[in-house]
């Protein structure tokens, strides 16, 4: 499903260079979950954007469901973005002006699809996160829990097959986190593959699947298989 | 998509309708003081006879000794010399020409209901309305018969019939013009004219005559030009049969001349005339000269529209760029504040492309509103213009064209002006603005 072989990030002012990621390699398996931990700083984020083609490489290759990112342009990494990745945000990210509905809408109209079948989806997705009354309702009238479930619905309205989730739960209390990691395996029991960064090693070990990533390279990987834990080292 | 775009930039005029209100108000002024002037530009350097422009053409003979000069660019005469008008006239040609003059009346009727008034004429022959494309409400323009009689007949326009004769149909009405009374043989329709492109001797903007006459009344009556009159040598003229045979120039000469060769044929018989002329002691110059100039050309040549108000058009524009710099900061400012959204939607599947769109949508909406509101503070500013000046009356108006222009105008500015800040929050990075919102 995706595929990162010494990919490289440095960002570059006049006065530092900071290496983000560092011969970054990881391959993720379709249907995994899998939890991404370290420190701040340590280039979780970035490589979540990376992977989700909202930043550039420097360096080496990136693969996606078997597409080469680093040979696509601005609208083709656009295209693979809204039709493999749905996102969720540790701040939600709803658009204030417009309704749940219409939030759920905008990656559905980027990608064309027709109105009726725009409607079908949304109401769908509003129904798995249990929203389907408040349709009409903006965002800044719902609760926390209730935003993320909400960009949980816009993240699964394009039936995505790879939800990059960055501190999903961080904005929310402990009932509301339950609440939304629940979801966050739900969906991934129902196929889509999800690679979720935090902070919360708690969180993560409900994860199957666990790296860590220290000084932008991976530095740990811990594979929970039930009350069994499998530790090995730089993911080897 | 366009349609979603039009929603999302309504939306986004009513999240900050201040600032909108603002840009839109900017827009405003600046296209409101910019048609208003370009509309008056419009009107003044507008073809006053599209359909025939290029086929009427002003006649000027160089008259003038070798050694005169006259103040014109080419140094040529504007206006005939009666001999030569008349000469012109009777030349054995099929083209239509009319000779013509401005003077003008003391007007009555036998009757205390109306008080006399100043009337203006034009003398001229009865060709006059068919070359001009004018039309007749009643009756018609005067017979070759009458004109070579100088009858006292008169064509008068709408608005004199109606004041005179309530609107009736008054052909064959006796008007009393100074001391002599005169047979109505037509009245002419509303002849809406912006420019008196025919004689630009006394203002290209004044009204037209309320009279029309024949030409040959002006040796039977002695009727002296409204117009200017001008020599270039001393003459003694001491009778008027003495100004109708000098070389004061004071007669407008105009030719139809419908395909190149009826105009090659004319200007042929215009250099025999002058060399036939030449035998008899007149046009003493080494090269013989003419000029025929169509409408558009004539008007070009007589500075219709001044060098001023080709400035004020300039300035008005230097303006509106004011403007648009004003709204291009508010742009800015409105646009990358709302980069956090833009950096959701670029993540959710917006191409930069798509975003880009979407802003320039939005500007191309502002200007759309402004445009609106500029032709509503543009017609204020003509209705100014128009009280300034009687002869702006007629010009202080938009067309159509302007009309259509505005928006046009506004758009497409507001597009430019909007060009860069839609760029540059199209391309900013979104992972910064994902992270902190």
């Amino acid at each position: 499903m995706l595929q990162m072989n010494n990919v490289s990030k440095v960002y570059q002012t006049e006065m530092v260079q900071t290496h983000a990621l560092r011969d970054f390699n990881l391959q993720v398996n379709e249907g995994e979950f899998i939890a991404v931990t370290g420190p701040s700083g340590s280039g979780k984020t970035t490589f979540l954007n990376i992977a989700g083609m909202l930043e550039p490489f420097n360096e080496g290759e990136y693969l996606l469901d078997g597409v080469n990112v680093g040979s696509l342009n601005d609208n083709q990494r656009a295209d693979l973005r809204n039709q493999k990745i749905g996102f969720i945000f540790q701040g939600f990210n709803l658009i204030p002006d417009l309704n749940l509905y219409e939030n759920i809408e905008v990656p559905l109209r980027y990608r064309g699809i027709k109105a009726n079948e725009r409607k079908r989806r949304i109401e769908q997705c509003l129904e798995q996160v249990g929203l389907a009354s408040r349709a009409k309702h903006l965002p800044q009238q719902l609760s926390g829990g209730q935003q993320q479930r909400v960009a949980i619905a816009r993240a699964l309205a394009g039936e995505p097959r790879f939800l990059l989730a960055d501190e999903p739960t961080g904005n929310l209390d402990s009932l509301m986190a339950r609440q939304v990691m629940e979801l966050l395996e739900q969906i991934n029991r129902d196929g889509a593959t999800i690679v979720m960064v935090t902070h919360d090693s708690e969180l993560a070990r409900r994860a199957p699947r666990n790296i860590q990533v220290v000084d932008g390279q991976l530095a740990d990987f811990t594979l929970y298989q039930g009350a069994q834990t499998i530790k090995t080292a730089s993911g080897v | 998509m366009f349609i979603h775009y039009l929603d999302l930039s309504w939306r986004s005029f009513k999240r900050t309708p201040l600032v909108s209100f603002l840009m839109v108000l900017a827009i405003a002024i600046g296209i409101g003081i910019t048609m208003t002037s370009l509309s008056v530009y419009h009107m003044m350097s507008a073809d006053p006879i599209p359909e025939k422009s290029s086929q009427l053409y002003s006649v000027q003979l160089q008259t003038m000794d070798d050694g005169s000069t006259w103040w014109t660019e080419d140094n040529m005469p504007l206006q005939l010399t009666y001999q030569d008008a008349e000469n012109l006239l009777n030349a054995p040609t099929s083209e239509k020409k009319v000779a013509m003059m401005r003077t003008g009346f003391s007007v009555y009727l036998d009757s205390d209901k109306i008080k006399p008034f100043i009337g203006s004429a034009r003398m001229t022959t009865p060709d006059f309305f068919s070359m001009f494309d004018l039309s007749f409400l009643y009756g018609g323009a005067w017979s070759k018969e009458q004109e070579n009689s100088a009858a006292p007949v008169v064509v008068i326009t709408q608005e004199i019939n109606d004041k005179l004769f309530a609107g009736k149909n008054s052909v064959g009405e006796l008007i009393y013009l100074d001391d002599a009374s005169y047979q109505v043989a037509g009245v002419i329709n509303h002849w809406p004219l912006n420019i008196k492109y025919y004689d630009l001797n006394n203002g290209a903007f004044n009204q037209v005559e309320e009279l029309f006459m024949p030409f040959s009344l002006i040796k039977a009556k002695e009727l002296v030009s409204w117009g200017n009159s001008n020599g270039w040598k001393h003459e003694n003229t001491p009778t008027f049969a003495d100004k109708l045979q000098s070389e004061q120039v004071w007669i407008q000469f105009w030719a139809e001349l419908n395909t190149l060769e009826q105009k090659q044929a004319y200007q042929n018989y215009l250099l025999a005339y002058m060399q036939e002329q030449q035998k008899r002691g007149r046009f003493n110059r080494k090269e013989l000269e003419y000029k025929l100039r169509d409408v558009n050309q004539w008007m070009q040549y007589n500075n219709v529209v001044t060098e001023d108000n080709k400035i004020l058009v300039g300035l008005s524009f230097m303006f509106l760029g004011v403007c648009l710099a004003n709204i291009l900061g508010l742009l800015l400012a409105k646009f990358l504040r709302r980069a956090p959204e833009v950096g959701v939607r670029r993540a959710l599947g917006a191409s930069k492309r798509q975003i880009f769109l979407q802003h320039l949508v939005e500007v191309a909406m502002l200007g759309f509103i402004g445009g609106m509101l500029g032709i509503v503070l543009a017609q204020l500013g003509l209705m100014g213009v128009g009280q300034s000046y009687d002869y702006y009356e007629n010009l202080a108006t938009m067309d159509l064209t302007m009309l259509l222009s505005a928006p046009l105008i506004a758009i497409t500015t507001c597009i430019l002006a909007g060009l860069y800040p839609a760029w540059l929050v199209c391309k900013t990075n979104p992972a910064i603005y994902l992270k902190s919102q």
